[in-house]
């Protein structure tokens, strides 16, 4: 059987309290460096799209350009002679 | 044992630990001795306790805003993460699991029965506690050493109530066979 006294010598509640700032601490920087990791592989992704989308040659759309042509015919009155 | 109002209150105490920490004092001096005693009987080793006992409370500090009332007392809860604190640290260690059960408590197991005391009895007694199972040696220490009831020591060990009264039961029953011993569920002849 341990006395009171052993006991009481190993009673600290200011350690404690110590260790649990520590612990918060540790865990409020650990979350800045996630966010700033999450932050960092989201700006990596954007510039990487971005200059993928920059090295894409610009392609003509016959298809569109013809509708774009029914279009302004339909307005001049060409299409309503059909 | 607390009263309801007396557990309330200790659920108050635990909910402003979560925003002030200085307000966990309070609990913490009152029952340091108390898991330092249940740890020490679990280990046998007073820096080891030691550790073990600040990790409890660190824990519970940590985690006070994400605990519940549940109709059991704080302290159960206190016992609970000593409990898994001392379990993780046999998985860990891979040792055998010392349990060192003092003289006064199976002098006190003894007076619950109605047998008379007997030296060698007693001597006997403390052998046999030494050679049962872990789990039968855990819900007689909650039981009759710490003086817990059956909805805590099922709190404490997770496991369901009328297991844990299965488990005393059975632990009262080798008693019984082997020593003669007449204790009750409740610690009264």
């Amino acid at each position: 059987m341990i006395s009171s006294g052993r006991i009481a010598h190993h009673r600290n509640y200011s350690e404690l309290m110590r260790q649990h700032d520590k612990e918060v601490r540790l865990k409020r920087v650990l979350r800045v460096f996630t966010y700033f990791l999450i932050i960092l592989f989201l700006l990596i992704l954007l510039l990487i799209v971005l200059r993928w989308e920059g090295k894409q040659p610009h392609k003509s759309n016959p298809q569109s350009t013809e509708n774009l042509n029914r279009k302004s015919d339909f307005k001049r009155g060409i299409g309503l002679r059909v | 044992m607390l009263s309801e109002d007396e557990i309330r209150q200790e659920y108050a105490i635990l909910e402003q630990s979560g925003r002030n920490p200085e307000a966990f004092g309070e609990l913490y001096e009152k029952y340091y001795d108390k898991i330092f005693h249940f740890i020490y009987r679990q280990t046998d080793d007073e820096d080891l306790t030691a550790d073990l006992c600040s990790q409890t409370f660190l824990n519970a500090l940590k985690n006070c805003q994400r605990f519940e009332f549940r109709g059991v007392p704080v302290s159960s809860w206190f016992y609970r993460i000593a409990a898994n604190e001392v379990n993780k640290h046999y998985r860990k260690e891979k040792k055998m699991r010392v349990f060192s059960i003092e003289e006064t408590r199976v002098r006190e197991l003894i007076e619950m029965s109605d047998d008379v005391m007997d030296e060698e009895l007693i001597q006997r007694l403390l052998n046999y506690l030494k050679e049962l199972p872990t789990d039968m040696l855990e819900v007689l220490e909650l039981r009759f050493f710490e003086d817990r009831d059956f909805g805590e020591i099922a709190f404490i060990l997770n496991i369901t109530e009328s297991g844990a009264k299965m488990r005393t039961y059975r632990a009262l029953d080798r008693l019984r066979k082997n020593f003669n011993l007449s204790i009750k569920y409740d610690g009264k002849k």
